[in-house]
């Protein structure tokens, strides 16, 4: 029994690697990397929507929830926060766009250039929304 | 036994997941541009936000921005939690238990939209 257990934790331990190992952009090429930051910008974009519900519900204590939100959602913490979700929107997006056409066929030979090219349209996107952001 | 039925819906569930992606980046862009932009300063007062929800057109672009993104976010996490490798039967149970939180998750903002709506 006790060999049994030591076998399927053993097992699951060189599974976790396995899993790791494949995840780990390191080494291999530029699409990797899109993958794994599609990954991880859309796992933190599903935590936001479920914090956006969340906060949202202080809309259900009429004027004064909402009010006390606005102020604290004004502060330069939660500006910066609000730069980084545009940050993970824009990289999710944008490289979802660039899956969901060469999913569908188009610009399969052209897959490097419009990676770059849409890192540069992000970049210049992010730094517009960040300026929007803390001059408003 | 039809074998090609996985393949269909495997097929169909990236069509939705490509197709909602497309349509949250439109949605997106205007449900920012509205919240922050149109009014001067954004949507800043209780009053903002329920004059900009009672506009007929308004409601139905965020309600279907609501359905929109958490499909897309159901069928993202589920993607990821099964390239874990999942048993047959633990995959049935994360696509029902998504499956239900999506709807409760689609169910709470359209009763947050009432109440806010209905004052």
């Amino acid at each position: 029994m006790d060999v049994e257990r030591e076998h399927d934790q053993t097992y699951q331990a060189a599974e976790v690697q396995r899993l790791a190992n494949g995840l780990d952009p390191r080494g291999r090429g530029l699409g990797m990397w899109a993958f794994v930051a599609h990954r991880i910008t859309g796992i933190g974009l599903v935590v936001y929507l479920l914090l956006h519900l969340l906060v949202l519900s202080v809309l259900a204590q009429g004027p004064h929830g909402w009010d006390s939100f606005v102020a604290l959602a004004r502060t330069p913490v939660f500006l910066v926060l609000d730069v980084v979700l545009i940050a993970g929107t824009l990289i999710h997006g944008l490289n979802g766009v660039r899956v969901a056409l060469t999913g569908m066929g188009f610009g399969l030979r052209h897959q490097r250039p419009a990676l770059v090219a849409l890192t540069i349209v992000a970049a210049i996107a992010l730094v517009y929304a960040a300026h929007r952001i803390f001059t408003s | 036994m039809n074998h090609a039925a996985p393949h269909n819906k495997a097929g169909l569930r990236w069509l939705v997941q490509a197709g909602s992606g497309l349509l949250l980046l439109v949605l997106l862009c205007l449900h920012i541009i509205a919240n922050h932009f149109v009014v001067p300063g954004g949507l800043q007062t209780y009053a903002d936000v329920v004059r900009y929800l009672s506009n007929p057109v308004v409601l139905i672009l965020e309600m279907t921005l609501l359905v929109a993104v958490t499909g897309h976010a159901a069928l993202g996490v589920r993607a990821i939690l099964f390239d874990l490798g999942l048993s047959r039967e633990a995959g049935r149970n994360v696509s029902l238990a998504l499956g239900m939180l999506g709807i409760v998750a689609v169910a709470y903002g359209a009763w947050l939209t009432s109440k806010v709506i209905g004052g």
